[in-house]
């Protein structure tokens, strides 16, 4: 026991070492988590679309009609850019993207409001982006109903009298209570990021192991000679004690820094990171298998930050997900830690009321734990043993497998 | 100089990983509109009226109903936990006031860290509001007798219609994966680029790339590349199969529009990566650039956030990637269906990638004369 807590020392201190030492690794680990959660922020910090183009094609032509456009362009969400003789005209310019929604007011429209009957207004937008319809759809709602809202009180004389009131709505935002776009993207992204950066490193260190160990006739000689469990075990306590700092700036300073909702208790968010890091670390240690050098981690891991982003619900709900996909997304630590981290910071929750999101980190903990020692039992250590057999044979062949592999191909 | 691809990894990138990736896209959203959100009621009143509004709202296709909630505290709770996304709140007296003509108020609490289905509970919940309330009006119009017909434009006297082409369900399926798909095939292939010119220099053996060459850069790169272009357009038009006759997203242009967009696209993407390498020749560095610049496209390209309402430099950024163009193109032609005259510029820019680095191509051939790996 005692030799196996040494072992896991030794493993910390020198995975430690290695980080440190390796420009690629401290790229991942610290520059990536310092730059991306900005770069982010930053795109998407604008929050909400103002003074989208419109065209507007008046065939009424009466002081209501005039009334209408003139508040329209007076809403934060529209710009009326052009008048347009007829809809083809206004067409034209919308293909040419000189706006993206037109506005077309037919001729009885004034009559027919003044008649008592509804006065109708079309709407045609670019579907290429949904925030512009979005836009265009609030504004519009806005306007017809406020100024419906006088042309009303002549026409419900009667139910007033009545007496009968009508119901009146009251949205209240909870959370994200700018209705912002960032605000609900990022809150998503940012444990994301931790996680990718760490699957990255991880990779990254595993990489440059293999190569030494091809140089070297299969062996590390950076490797401490270690158990399975306490090689993992070890590098996965330094992974936590690197994290520590990444961890704090990006759930806890980045939304500081861009005004995201920040409700979640400092304490509780990183408690929350606590098995979350643990089951990134063993999971990392489990996809390295698929590593053969340094480079090859963004071919293999890059890619795979889109899926995880998509799994775990920021732009399609989770609960609409087909079963298969939800269990896959169950697999991944980002997708509990994400959507705990989430409700924290949005809705002010504490860590007793997203238990089960707390809960099932741990058991990935132990999942991810167990898939690692079997990789390093079974398939890594296994091939370094073949590599070195092989190596007393024929000193060089593992380089020339390196060239033959890389090389012309 | 054409070369046997023989390592299996790349198979696997290139045919099986960006094939799988789309289809799980478009597979995960093949609902195409968001339903039945998970919300709460709080129904202080539970009167005649309450139930019958709630009744309304259970068959409604927007929202589902999972429970409940006897005061705001515990739906508040549920909220926390993430039970529910919303709910809607009806004060004790809702029936007494709209009787007795003081308006009642009602209020929806929706929690907008889950933005699409947020969306979808506010519309549904202001469509039960808007249904009760023409139900008061009706039948008080009815009893002071008033025709039917004007309840309708006694609660709403103007009234706005949404005209959607090319996607009038809203939805979320053709919107999202027109730009996510292709901008997912994009991020591979700038890595694989990157990854075939790297390791060219890595190993050393680029002399002898360059010697096979005849000493002439344009044609090694081309040599390298157009394999590699093929197998990528052929991929490039499976998913394109996948997409529209599928998923049937929406195609309402004559299909060689797309079909030929997207060896141009696969093109311009390897262009764009060789570029990179033409600033930063060296392995690392050119493929950290181009998997950085495919993962950012996603952002970068204004999918969802449209570019006036951007910061002007990331719009600008928007606009040095490949993956933009094509998205407009996809807008313009098979979604909006507009003459190939519109889109002209941007069939031209994806030109401009694939003829660009050729013309930069001298500083690779130096860095190969050169080869300087730094670990």
């Amino acid at each position: 026991m005692k030799q196996w807590l040494l072992e896991i020392y030794r493993v910390w201190w020198r995975e430690f070492r290695l980080v440190l030492r390796d420009e690629g690794v401290v790229i991942f680990f610290f520059v990536l988590c310092a730059v991306y959660p900005i770069l982010y922020s930053l795109i998407y910090n604008t929050e909400v679309l103002r003074d989208e183009h419109i065209a507007v094609v008046d065939d009424c032509r009466t002081q209501l009609s005039r009334e209408l456009v003139r508040q329209l362009d007076a809403t934060p969400e529209v710009k009326v850019v052009s008048y347009a003789a007829n809809m083809q005209e206004a067409r034209e310019l919308m293909r040419r993207k000189e706006c993206y929604s037109i506005v077309h007011i037919p001729r009885d429209f004034s009559s027919s409001v003044s008649r008592g009957t509804q006065g109708h207004v079309s709407v045609y937008s670019d579907m290429g982006l949904m925030l512009r319809y979005k836009n265009m759809l609030m504004a519009i709602t806005e306007v017809t109903q406020s100024m419906g809202a006088r042309v009303q009180e002549d026409v419900l004389a009667p139910v007033s009298y009545g007496g009968v009131g009508l119901i009146e709505n009251r949205q209240v935002p909870i959370g994200n209570t700018a209705m912002g776009l960032a605000s609900a993207i990022l809150l998503f992204i940012l444990p994301l990021i931790i996680q990718q950066s760490m699957l990255l490193g991880i990779g990254m260190l595993h990489g440059g192991s293999i190569e030494r160990r091809r140089k070297n006739r299969g062996y590390d000689p950076m490797a401490e000679p270690a158990s399975v469990s306490s090689t993992i075990i070890g590098k996965m306590l330094c992974h936590q004690i690197v994290y520590v700092v990444p961890v704090v700036y990006v759930l806890h300073f980045t939304p500081m820094i861009f005004d995201f909702p920040q409700n979640a208790d400092l304490l509780q968010s990183v408690a929350l990171a606590v098995p979350f890091v643990i089951a990134v670390s063993f999971m990392g240690q489990t996809l390295q298998a698929f590593i053969n050098e340094r480079e090859s981690v963004f071919l293999m891991l890059a890619f795979t930050s889109v899926i995880f982003v998509f799994l775990v619900g920021v732009s399609w709900p989770r609960y609409q997900m087909s079963r298969f996909w939800y269990t896959i997304g169950d697999c991944v630590p980002s997708t509990w830690m994400s959507n705990g981290y989430v409700l924290m910071q949005s809705t002010g929750a504490s860590l007793n009321q997203i238990s089960h999101y707390f809960v099932m980190l741990w058991l990935q903990c132990g999942v991810f734990f167990v898939l690692a020692y079997c990789v390093e039992r079974f398939v890594s250590r296994p091939r370094y043993r073949r590599w070195q057999q092989k190596a007393e044979i024929d000193p060089d062949v593992l380089q020339r497998y390196d060239i033959v592999k890389n090389g012309v191909g | 100089m054409v070369q046997l691809v023989r390592r299996p990894m790349y198979f696997l990138m290139m045919v099986f990983v960006p094939i799988l990736g789309s289809w799980m896209l478009m597979d995960m959203m093949k609902d195409g509109v968001i339903r039945e959100v998970p919300v709460g009621v709080v129904d202080m009143d539970d009167s005649e009226l309450s139930r019958k509004l709630l009744r309304n709202m259970d068959a409604l296709q927007q929202v589902e109903i999972r429970r409940h909630y006897k005061d705001f505290t515990e739906a508040k709770r549920a909220v926390q936990r993430g039970d529910i996304m919303g709910f809607y709140y009806i004060p004790e007296d809702l029936q007494e006031r709209a009787l007795s003509g003081r308006s009642p108020e009602v209020s929806y609490y929706i929690n907008y860290s889950y933005y699409p289905p947020a969306s979808m509970q506010y519309k549904g919940f202001k469509t039960i509001s808007l249904l009760t309330n023409g139900g008061i009006v009706q039948t008080v119009l009815r009893t002071v007798g008033m025709p039917q017909h004007s309840a309708m434009a006694a609660l709403q006297p103007m009234v706005a219609h949404s005209h959607m082409p090319g996607n009038p369900w809203l939805n979320y399926n053709y919107y999202l994966n027109m730009s996510f798909v292709p901008c997912f095939f994009a991020l591979i292939i700038l890595m694989i680029t990157a990854f075939t010119l790297g390791t060219e220099l890595k190993s050393g053996l680029c002399r002898q790339w360059l010697a096979t060459a005849g000493d002439n850069m344009v044609l090694a790169l081309t040599g390298k590349l157009v394999p590699h272009a093929i197998l990528f357009t052929v991929v490039g038009w499976f998913i394109q199969w996948m997409m529209f006759s599928v998923y049937s997203l929406p195609l309402n242009c004559n299909p060689w529009h797309m079909l030929l967009a997207m060896p141009l696209f696969v093109m311009a993407n390897q262009g764009f990566a060789t570029l990179m390498f033409c600033f930063t020749p060296s392995f690392r560095l050119g493929s950290t650039l181009c998997t950085l610049m495919g993962m950012l496209s996603f952002s970068f390209c204004a999918f969802s956030m449209p570019e006036e309402a951007m910061y002007p430099w990331v719009a600008a950024i928007g606009y040095m990637v490949p993956m933009k163009y094509y998205f407009l193109i996809s807008i313009d032609q098979a979604l909006n269906g507009i003459g190939l005259y519109y889109s002209r510029v941007y069939y031209a820019m994806l030109g401009v990638f694939i003829v660009l680095p050729l013309v930069m191509s001298w500083r690779i051939k130096h860095e190969c004369l050169n080869p300087i790996y730094v670990p």
